[in-house]
């Protein structure tokens, strides 16, 4: 006999796993039995001729063994462990049980040393990534651009959600929580929002020309190099590293010969210089009289 | 001297439980619920979590049984500190009894 499978991506919060159960427990009723849980995949095998109870626990176990046994003395079959740290167990289906004779915890203290557990490592996590939102915050005071900005928006959002969640967990049993629906909204909006971050970093234009120098020892005049596309308009850095022997124009010119920005001297040594470039084509264009070596980084 | 704190209601009988000899998870949760007349129960992952800690803090350790048909099975044994919890933890209730005896 061929055994079927099937694979559930659903997502739960943490402090819905209450949920979790429940629906695990629906899934055996209807034949469905959990062999893997986890965070996004779960895998059943069908089986219409069992019944099973589900629990879950999170925790960092020192003994597996032990704590295997220890369930096993209960009549809890071990089923597996997810990456993030839940363990999963069921025990056959028994109707001359009570409900609350499937619970794994049985008083106060260790249902809420369990959701502490969890709380603590969630709101370590979320205090983590706050720092680096500050530290992205304060570049992007200092040089904003649109990428970082969306950047630190989404770190900031995590963050919310993570402490939220950890609040949430902590006070499992006195309150009860919602449904998955805001989890769900929140990783649609950190994948779109994430893509978003990547597309417009790609579109920058220091992919194009990331870096470029040039040592030229013939004087010219209003030379055109180092052309690039601009995709959304923003806020642009330049470094910029000129050493000429005589006195030279650098500028960064749109298609109708505009210039973005200009510079004149004979030698300059900056860095983030702050340009604002619209959407279009540009060059960078130099003149000089006399020989130029030059180094330029725009993004 | 730091006051120790009132001990839950799985410790308490988990160390109980052991007070006459070493026994195993499922023993302990058997000998709970006959004691308690059924009120006090003990589940997987609190007997899993209250043994982890109470060998932490040195209360009771791991042996293996060297009974027959019992071999290699997981058993918990009171170590003198966790006796004395024990005691100390009797000897709060039975105050808290007698002060309520005496109002």
């Amino acid at each position: 006999m061929t055994m079927e499978y099937k694979t559930s991506h659903r997502a739960y919060a943490a402090w819905n796993y209450r949920q979790e159960i429940e629906d695990l427990n629906r899934a055996s009723e209807q034949g469905w039995q959990l062999v893997r849980g986890g965070c996004f995949f779960s895998r059943f095998v069908k089986n219409p001729d069992v019944r099973y109870r589900y629990q879950m626990d999170w925790r960092k176990v020192e003994d597996m063994g032990r704590y295997i046994e220890t369930f096993r003395e209960q009549g809890w079959e071990y089923v597996s462990s997810s990456f993030n740290g839940w363990h999963f167990f069921r025990k056959f289906y028994d109707p001359a049980l009570k409900e609350e004779d499937y619970e794994i915890f049985t008083d106060r203290e260790s249902l809420q040393a369990m959701t502490r557990r969890w709380s603590r490592v969630v709101m370590a996590i979320g205090a983590v990534l706050l720092a680096v939102a500050l530290v992205t915050f304060i570049q992007e005071i200092r040089t904003p651009n649109l990428p970082r900005l969306l950047q630190t928006l989404i770190l900031l959002a995590v963050c919310v959600f993570l402490m939220r969640g950890g609040l949430l967990m902590r006070s499992l049993g006195t309150i009860r929580p919602g449904d998955n629906t805001l989890l769900h909204a929140f990783l649609l909006f950190l994948v779109v929002g994430w893509a978003g971050v990547m597309a417009l970093l790609i579109l920058r234009p220091d992919f194009s020309i990331r870096q470029y120098t040039a040592e030229l020892s013939e004087p010219y005049e209003d030379n055109r190099f180092a052309e690039f596309e601009v995709h959304y308009p923003d806020f642009y850095y330049l470094d910029l590293k000129i050493d000429a022997d005589a006195p030279f124009v650098f500028s960064i010119v749109n298609e109708a010969g505009e210039a973005a920005y200009s510079v004149t001297g004979t030698d300059i040594d900056e860095e983030n210089i702050r340009i604002r470039l619209k959407r279009g084509k540009y060059w960078f264009s130099a003149s000089c009289g006399a020989g130029v070596e030059l180094e330029s980084y725009l993004n | 001297m730091k006051k120790s704190e009132p001990m839950s209601e799985s410790y308490y009988y988990i160390l109980l439980c052991l007070a006459k000899g070493a026994n195993h998870g499922y023993g302990i949760m058997q000998m709970t619920e006959k004691l308690s007349g059924g009120d006090v129960t003990i589940g997987s992952g609190t007997m899993y979590g209250a043994t982890s800690n109470m060998m932490k803090k040195g209360w009771i350790h791991e042996i293996m049984s060297d009974e027959p048909g019992q071999e290699r099975r997981r058993l918990y044994q009171l170590t003198d500190a966790g006796r004395d919890a024990l005691k100390a933890e009797i000897a709060r209730l039975r105050r808290m009894l007698e002060n309520a005896e005496e109002v």
